[in-house]
């Protein structure tokens, strides 16, 4: 795995004709983009974040995204206990 | 109760990813379509498939209203409809369309549920193989709704 970051964010910086230190550096920061979009739909779905909160936080897209996952997810854990 | 499914692609594929496509088996009856099978068969058949009771099905006809679907999907939901049995999907398109046309639709986490719901898995495998089909598979679903998904496991 380690070997395969490597090769890939030097294919990249030769591609995109950046130094590796940049390369690193937007992958963190879109890694952590992720990171703390997956934090802010879990307190969303936990009740601990609102909905205005969370909109403004990831956007109305991302959210109404995660709460068709939550009905579907819901709907089928149901069936399935009862089916 | 019976229980009869026709299933499209994918949750033959991300069950059989997480090595649970035997769960298929918690349906008394299980329809694959032709067409189906033969979009399974050109990406190489998921292992466990062959040890699994189902039954190969022609679709009378494709849905013309559901041209935004794929051929797979639109036989597997002609199917259902004719059949009047659960359809099986894990495209969120597919499964709105169908449930738009009074289908009862499900997914791969609601086979897991079934499984555990049947006695094939125990609580704490269940919740394992809801897990590894967010984590392993292309199947794309929140973590947290996946938790919450665990969550009603140990409220039944």
């Amino acid at each position: 795995m380690a070997a395969e970051i490597s090769d890939r964010v030097r294919e990249i910086a030769e591609a995109r004709e950046l130094p590796e230190s940049e390369v690193f550096e937007r992958a963190l920061e879109r890694g952590l983009e992720d990171l703390w979009e997956d934090l802010v739909l879990a307190r969303y779905i936990d009740g601990e974040l609102d909905r205005e909160e969370a909109v403004e936080r990831v956007g109305r897209t991302k959210v109404e995204r995660v709460e068709r996952e939550r009905d579907l997810v819901e709907e089928d854990v149901d069936w399935g206990l009862n089916a | 109760m019976t229980l009869a499914a026709v299933s499209d692609a994918g949750p033959l594929i991300h069950l059989a990813e997480i090595d649970s496509i035997e769960l298929l088996s918690a349906f008394d009856s299980l329809l694959i379509p032709e067409t189906v099978y033969e979009e399974i068969e050109r990406g190489g058949l998921p292992d466990g498939i062959a040890d699994l009771s189902y039954e190969r099905v022609e679709a009378e006809g494709t849905e013309v209203e559901f041209e935004e679907l794929d051929a797979g999907e639109r036989a597997a939901i002609a199917v259902a409809r004719e059949r009047e049995v659960v359809l099986l999907t894990d495209d969120l398109a597919a499964r709105e369309s169908a449930s738009a046309d009074g289908i009862e639709v499900h997914g791969s986490i609601g086979v897991i549920a079934l499984g555990y719901g049947r006695g094939l898995l125990d609580r704490d495998e269940a919740a394992s193989r809801m897990r590894a089909l967010q984590r392993e598979t292309s199947l794309f679903v929140t973590e947290a709704v996946v938790e919450r998904g665990i969550r009603m496991l140990d409220k039944q």
